[in-house]
């Protein structure tokens, strides 16, 4: 941090965009109205693999309204430049209307472009298509692992064969969708040959890469504007095939056009968590101690991309293990690509991990919390190096005490009101602090306002607010001052807005600019001998409230304002920026959390009830408090669905998604989500980064699940190793 | 959406005509609209009824009630009369949908709504309810939410209404106004087993209005109640569900009325269950051994079969909810 005084960092402000969102001022990506605007529909292939054989355009075309159907055999051929920086996966992306192959069920084959919304969509029920169908290969227990991605220390398999205890289990967690509010959209717009794009995207730099990189442009022709994001949980982090043909389909018709994925498209036409099938065996001495865990993991991927997640790092480093061994197989199928879905990887990971301990708990008649204090590791032992900050034990002891932990029976089934059986779980969470290189301008005026600029994004956590409380005391301003801006590839660039490096990474870059900028003030009021600051030592200087004085004596000093004034100067301005994880690693870096969770159970009708939860987080410093309990709040909501609700459900016979609408996927109503609380541990991490943040909104999510999972063991007795736990699994 | 046409009507005889001309009512239109969305279904003429005088709640000579076919879910489920003399019917209505569907959901509506399969709503797909003769996709796909209860080869989509399990159960009538006047039919004659015209989906002459559903007059006292059984706890379609109404009187059962929802192609009435009750005394076993008749005659398919023992214990439950613990 600076040494300025904190005002507003650590505050529980409410959002400062919170007015524009609930009166409908602020503008989603399909909100934004270009003159002459023409609307396009995409044609989703109706088999699961194989070759388009005809298209029919000709009824399409005759209907009123209807401008232009683009498809394979009449879009031109379009550059596709590789590019690797845009979070696209190895592999060979996805061209759209390049060839007469059907990869997945849903692709694009067609587009409909159209005066109105109407017209296209019912022009895009008139295009008939004609298929070669393959059989397609979408079930991941049956097909093909790829070459797997190893790791291992010690030798697992013989540490296993002498372990005192050992527990062999296999897990299946289905595929979730995302499932934000408002959907993929992208209105695109060609002046000549520059391009123009409104995209609901959490990167707008890397979705103006992957355009300049596929209609081979150079990068400063394209741009990308997205200030407002309704919710994404990842999604929005790579350029889809959508925004591609909304391009396309602008600069054919020479019109703006709006592309609006309906939901049933967001299942195939956007990414989602994988689904996995995890085998975790472990050993461990009588009292606990774990000797040895191996993983085999099979987690599905598209033919076309290899998608990849951190599903390794926990399993290295979560708990002191001599022997570890894992083996993580992507498993290639005739579905689109997968993307990172909050908390992506640990997620996964902490649902086997902290299951099987707590299966391990129960079999050694330990308590679930007492046998992870006895395997705390002292450093990270995939690496070796210590760790920044790690105050799991902290978690946990605060979690217990809060929760009620002590009124928790080790024996299952021993509670009872009425027909509910009610249980007690927890899980803990990790995971990985991230932070990338960042830049941020800062523009300070003679009004004595701020004005702030970052490419960034705001899918939901608040960026445009925790940032302002940053800059506003690294300024010396009062909050309403400082405006900061995002969402504009124009903008001096961020890293992706995910992976919960968004505070770590573009904060750094803002503090860093308006430190530069108080600096600037500072040198320039004690260089001029008409300030009252002049040959005062620049370190005794601080600012508040717009006005310079001197720490000891708050009455010498003067405002930004007059000292502008009094030199000429429209404003001062500064380029921050933050290099990121740099240079050689000296810690390890994660953020932690325990999960308690209250679970009643139906035992004869199969229903599971969340009654209480609590998360309890280490996630270092907390810039704003109200912000991070509301995300602390979505994180475990999310982690009730994954737990209870989400699946999606793939047709094998043909590829199909059978349950792509949101009354057929599952997400938690109001109705089952019950008390939910989150206690913020108080601290900083000096390691981390400037700002002292670990990183907060994958965290909450990281060990939800599990959590509930190991609820329902001490409700019932029943170990459900399946990902959600429905009625079926519990009758 | 395919283009069609709108007319609002404001006599039942003007509806009527226009319905007999091919065109389709729409009232709340919660279901209609969203399936005209996903060009499931294609209307070429949309006639409003919204406006026709079929909108009350009323008590029949006997003691029963008549409940217009343009009352809203919302507005039936707080009726005074409805909650107190059929408490199985607005507790099935409350849990329905959601609110803002309940406002704008009406009961003719509501009975007439069609099956929440997912093939069915998925035009890409095998149907033979929405394509007759095109097969059926969810008899060997994805069918955990489908029935158990009346399906045929051609369909074994369920019959997504809570209220009109309780309509089924109480024994309800129909009333259908066509060109030639009135009609009655019995609720478990109004809809329609798929057998091999899954299409045809209510006992309807072409033109027919529902104008209302009349529940007879049951002897009191009448306890009874509705329970929903599905993954989340609110605005889901239920896995299995149970109305049940029972009049006890000198310590015997008398009269017992039983009907499941979320596993049969219609509301399924459980007359092997409501005789297994009557002239019984109430105890913690009848409910049991009762309950175990649930379920006769289910073929389960690969991913449904669950359905069967939750069927059982759904009834279970709701007759001892209902005729109390013994």
């Amino acid at each position: 941090m600076s040494p300025q005084p904190q005002a507003a960092v650590g505050a529980p402000l409410s959002r400062v965009d919170g007015r524009l969102k609930v009166t409908g001022q602020a503008r989603y990506a399909a909100e934004h109205d270009v003159d002459g605007t023409v609307h396009a529909v995409i044609v989703d292939a109706a088999i699961g693999r194989g070759r388009i054989t005809s298209i029919d355009t000709r009824e399409a075309l005759a209907h009123p309204g209807v401008l232009r159907v683009i498809h394979h055999e009449n879009a031109p051929k379009l550059p596709y430049r590789e590019n690797t920086a845009s979070n696209n996966p190895p592999g060979r992306r996805l061209r759209v209307f390049q060839d007469d192959e059907v990869l997945f069920h849903g692709q694009p084959v067609a587009v409909v472009i159209a005066t109105t919304l109407e017209a296209a969509q019912h022009g895009a029920g008139l295009v008939k298509v004609g298929y070669d169908a393959e059989q397609p290969s979408t079930d991941l227990h049956r097909a093909e692992p790829d070459k797997p991605t190893t790791y291992a220390r010690g030798d697992a398999e013989a540490a296993l064969r002498t372990a005192d205890v050992r527990l062999d289990l296999e897990y299946r967690l289905a595929r979730n969708h995302h499932n934000a509010m408002e959907p993929h959209a992208t209105v695109a717009r060609w002046d000549g040959n520059k391009l123009t794009v409104w995209d609901k995207t959490q990167w707008v730099v890397g979705t103006q890469t992957e355009l300049s990189a596929v209609f081979g442009l150079p990068l400063d022709s394209v741009r990308v504007i997205s200030p407002f994001v309704g919710g994404a949980f990842g999604s929005g982090l790579r350029c889809w095939p959508h925004t591609v043909v909304a391009a396309l389909a602008a600069r054919e018709a020479k019109r703006p056009v709006k592309l609006v994925l309906s939901r049933r498209q967001q299942y195939f036409g956007t990414g989602y968590r994988p689904s996995y099938e995890y085998r975790l065996r472990l050993g461990s001495d009588r009292r606990g101690r774990l000797r040895a865990m191996a993983h085999e993991m099979d987690a599905e991927t598209s033919s076309y991309e290899t998608f990849t997640e951190t599903v390794m790092p926990a399993g290295q480093m979560l708990y002191s293990t001599p022997n570890v061994s894992q083996a993580y197989r992507t498993v290639p199928l005739d579905v689109n690509t997968p993307l990172w879905m909050r908390g992506p990887g640990f997620a996964t990971a902490s649902f086997v991990i902290e299951s099987a301990l707590d299966e391990l708990a129960a079999k050694l008649g330990i308590d679930p919390i007492e046998l992870r204090r006895r395997n705390e590791p002292s450093e990270d032992e995939s690496s070796g190096l210590p760790f920044s900050t790690r105050r799991l034990r902290e978690c946990c002891t605060v979690g217990a005490r809060e929760f009620g932990w002590h009124r928790r029976s080790a024996r299952p089934r021993s509670r009872r009101e009425g027909n509910w059986l009610i249980g007690m779980g927890m899980a803990v969470g990790v995971y990985e602090t991230q932070r990338n290189q960042a830049q941020a301008r800062v523009r300070l005026d003679a009004d004595g306002t701020a004005l702030v600029q970052a490419a960034a994004s705001d899918m939901g956590p608040g960026t445009y607010t925790s940032q302002t409380q940053v800059a506003a005391d690294a300024l010396g301003l009062t909050m309403r001052t400082v405006t900061f801006r995002l969402g504009d590839s124009l903008f001096p660039p961020t890293p992706p807005h995910g992976g919960s490096q968004t505070m770590a990474s573009v904060g750094s870059a803002v503090l860093d600019g308006c430190n530069r900028v108080r600096r600037q003030a500072i040198t320039l009021a004690v260089e001029d001998r008409e300030s009252p600051l002049y040959g005062v030592d620049a370190a005794d200087i601080v600012v508040r409230g717009g006005r310079l004085h001197t720490k000891d004596s708050p009455a010498r000093g003067e405002t930004y304002r007059r000292l502008l004034a009094r030199n000429n100067r429209t404003h001062l301005e500064a380029l921050g920026s933050y290099a990121g994880a740099a240079g050689p690693r000296r810690h390890s870096f994660y953020a932690y959390n325990a999960t308690f969770a209250e679970v009643a159970v139906d035992a004869d009708l199969g229903l599971v009830r969340v009654r209480r939860m609590l998360g309890v987080y280490d996630a270092g410093r907390i810039i704003s408090p109200k912000l991070a309990e509301s995300q602390a709040i979505g994180g475990i909501v999310g982690g009730i669905g994954t737990a209870l609700l989400e699946h999606t459900v793939t047709d094998h016979r043909d590829g199909r998604i059978v349950n792509a609408n949101l009354a057929d996927y599952l997400v938690p109503v109001n109705a089952d989500v019950p008390e939910v609380k989150a206690i913020y541990l108080d601290g900083e991490d000096r390691e981390a980064d400037p700002l002292g943040v670990k990183g907060l909104g994958e965290v909450v999510h990281v060990g939800v699940a599990p959590a509930i999972a190991n609820a329902v063991f001490n409700a019932t007795g029943r170990r459900i190793r399946q990902l959600p736990i429905t009625a079926e699994a519990l009758l | 959406m395919h283009p069609f046409s709108y007319t609002h009507v404001s006599d039942t005889r003007a509806a009527i005509a226009a319905g007999r001309r091919g065109g389709r009512y729409i009232a709340g239109g919660t279901t209609l609209v969203d399936l005209m969305r996903e060009t499931v279904e294609r209307p070429e003429r949309l006639v409003d009824i919204s406006g026709l005088p079929l909108d009350e709640v009323t008590v029949t000579e006997r003691g029963g009630l008549r409940i217009g076919a343009l009352v809203t879910m919302a507005e039936a489920a707080a009726h005074p009369k409805v909650r107190s003399l059929y408490p199985a019917i607005s507790q099935a209505l409350e849990l329905s949908a959601s609110a803002q569907l309940r406002n704008m959901a009406t009961i003719g509506g509501n009975i007439m709504q069609r099956t929440r399969c997912t093939y069915f709503r998925d035009v890409t797909a095998a149907c033979n309810k929405r394509e007759p003769g095109s097969g059926c996709a969810a008899r060997d796909g994805f069918n955990r939410t489908h029935a158990i209860l009346g399906t045929s080869d051609h369909c074994v989509a369920t019959h997504p209404s809570d209220v009109a399990v309780a309509f089924a159960a109480l024994e309800a009538r129909v009333h259908l106004l066509g060109a030639d006047g009135e009609r009655r039919v019995p609720f478990a004659e109004f809809l329609l087993r798929p057998a091999r015209s899954p299409h045809r989906e209510q006992a309807l002459r072409k033109g027919e209005l529902v104008a209302a559903v009349e529940i007879p007059a049951l002897p009191r006292p009448l306890r009874s109640g509705y329970l929903k059984v599905r993954d989340r706890q609110s605005y889901e379609f239920a896995l299995t569900s149970a109305a049940v109404a029972l009049h006890v009187r000198g310590g015997v059962i008398r009269e017992a009325k039983v009907a499941a929802g979320g596993v049969g192609t219609v509301p399924w009435k459980l007359p092997a269950v409501e005789q297994h009750l009557v002239g019984e005394r109430p105890t913690d076993a009848l409910w049991a051994a009762a309950a175990q008749k649930a379920a006769d005659g289910a073929r389960p398919l690969a991913h449904n079969a669950f359905k069967v023992e939750l069927l059982k214990r759904t009834v279970e439950r709701q007759l001892r909810t209902v005729g109390g613990n013994q």
